[in-house]
């Protein structure tokens, strides 16, 4: 049998998980989410597939189409960074950083409802808007993509945790972290254009970014003669993809205990130092 | 008059104290190299005038949604609405004023826009035709005032309406043709699309960018001014409407 206190992170992300899900039904009602939130998400995916259209390139359209509705799924990922910050808002912090267990578990289960619907919002663009723009897909491909926005969701998640571990020390910034990464995220991970576009060095910061793997993962597998030649393609990708979220996992976890540990010696406490 | 230019320079003092409320100024430069890289990648420099044209209006128009349209609701949550109500001033003037100097400061995502061009690509986007330019600025800067005036009273009237703030960016930059002009978008939209005025504000403002002569400039500045007129009254209509409401059900000291 395993010790209490190796099981007690999963328990802590049970539990932080399920206050989580239930800041989501305040947040939103399902017609909220779905007329609200998601339309004006999709209506996105549209304005730049249109670019294409402009363009006069069927080629550009699915390009972009691809790209963008893809990138809701590390967008959501990463409204983590502003609810990180939630925590400390809401008073609770000074009691986590108190209590004799670790912080980071309470995080990673922290903002967890982006992640559902991350799935949800990418899916829809993808298999509902995609025909209209010319992508269409077969179901053993449809799975994969499933599977791969899965992927990025979680990696996305684990680099967000960084992110948000860092604006727990400086709150104010918290929208402007979020909108300058996500806006870059858009610009240098291959969703409005290939990589190749850029700068070496600005590739070489594209490729820190799981999103970057998981898209071009997906894009593989839109292509229309896709299966089983770039089976190996997609799953290096999203093993890459998989490897680098692990790294900002441990990263968030190390500065997450980092911050709580100063906040004890300069009796803070709530990050304040 | 007077009360006007009071709720000009609190709004200006106001912002430069909330940074959060300007935030789309930030990102406008980055959402400029977005769109240019999408047409220089495409070997289309032709497209420079809509790549960078498009995120100042996107910035014109978020602003006006979300800071403008916020500060009837935002005076609310302050419990300065009611001193606002009891002065003798017009409380329109007031809020006007707020929204011109919201309006005014957006406008600078159009300077911003044209620098990141600049330094980012080394790409300068002439103003071929400045008299129809500025015209363009002018009347879209009043009509995205009225505009914002009617939000702004709006929110205040729904909250069901204001858990939809969020969804009505990018729709009216698709209706509005901010990058890709209506005329590209399938027939049925156009109807609705001309009801909006940024879709002629965008096809003026880019029209002046290109070589070719500016056609009917002073008809199509018209409609952009007839619209954002009546924004204007219908915001009005709607904030006298809404401070009724206000006064009549108790609740305008009400957070």
């Amino acid at each position: 049998m395993l010790p209490r206190d190796l099981l007690a992170p999963f328990r802590i992300i049970r539990y932080s998980a399920a206050n989580a899900w239930a800041d989501m039904w305040v947040m939103f009602t399902p017609a909220s989410w779905t007329f609200g939130y998601l339309s004006r998400l999709l209506t996105q995916v549209i304005f730049f597939a249109l670019i294409g259209v402009l363009l006069d390139s069927p080629e550009l359209v699915r390009f972009l189409f691809i790209g963008n509705a893809v990138v809701f799924m590390a967008f959501e990922a990463f409204i983590s960074v502003a609810t990180t910050t939630w925590e400390r808002r809401q008073g609770t912090l000074p009691l986590l950083v108190a209590a004799p267990l670790p912080l980071w578990p309470v995080f990673v289960g922290r903002s967890v409802q982006w992640l559902p619907t991350g799935l949800l919002s990418s899916s829809a663009a993808l298999f509902v808007l995609g025909p209209f723009f010319g992508v269409t897909w077969r179901l053993p491909q449809a799975l994969a993509v499933i599977a791969a926005l899965l992927v990025i969701g979680v990696s996305m998640y684990c680099m967000a945790l960084v992110f948000g571990a860092l604006v727990l020390a400086a709150m104010e910034m918290r929208n402007m972290v979020y909108n300058v990464a996500t806006t870059v995220m858009m610009m240098i991970c291959g969703v409005m254009v290939p990589l190749t576009f850029w700068p070496d060095w600005v590739g070489a910061v594209a490729n820190a970014v799981p999103l970057t793997h998981g898209l071009a993962a997906i894009r593989a597998l839109a292509e229309p003669s896709a299966v089983a030649p770039i089976a190996g393609e997609v799953v290096a990708n999203l093993l890459v993809a998989l490897g680098i979220g692990a790294i900002w996992m441990i990263a968030a976890a190390v500065l997450l205990e980092r911050l709580a540990g100063i906040g004890r010696r300069s009796g803070s406490i709530e990050f304040a130092a | 008059m007077n009360a006007l230019a009071a709720g000009f320079i609190f709004e200006v003092r106001l912002l430069r104290r909330s940074f959060d409320e300007m935030m789309v100024l930030v990102t406008a430069p980055l959402m400029t190299l977005i769109l240019l890289s999408i047409t220089e990648h495409a070997g289309r420099t032709d497209l420079a005038p809509y790549a960078v044209l498009a995120p100042a209006l996107i910035a014109l128009w978020t602003i006006a949604l979300f800071t403008s349209g916020e500060i009837i609701e935002r005076e609310r949550q302050n419990g300065s609405l009611e001193p606002l109500v009891a002065t003798p001033v017009a409380i329109g003037s007031v809020i006007t004023g707020q929204i011109l100097a919201v309006t005014l400061l957006s406008l600078v995502g159009f300077a911003e826009s044209w620098l990141a061009a600049w330094a980012a690509f080394g790409i300068v986007v002439p103003i071929v035709h400045p008299t129809a330019f500025t015209a363009a600025l002018v009347a879209t800067a009043f009509a995205m005032a009225g505009t914002a005036s009617v939000m702004s009273s709006v929110f205040v009237l729904s909250r069901s309406v204001r858990a939809y703030q969020n969804s009505l960016s990018y729709p009216f930059f698709v209706l509005g043709g901010v990058m890709v002009p209506v005329a590209l978008l399938p027939g049925w939209i156009e109807p609705l699309s001309r009801a909006v005025f940024l879709s002629w504000s965008a096809d003026l403002l880019r029209d002046s960018l290109t070589p070719e002569p500016v056609t009917n400039l002073v008809a199509r500045t018209g409609v952009i001014l007839a619209l954002g007129t009546a924004g204007f009254l219908i915001g009005l209509v709607l904030l006298r409407r809404a401070l009724d409401r206000l006064r009549r059900t108790g609740t305008i000291g009400v957070a």
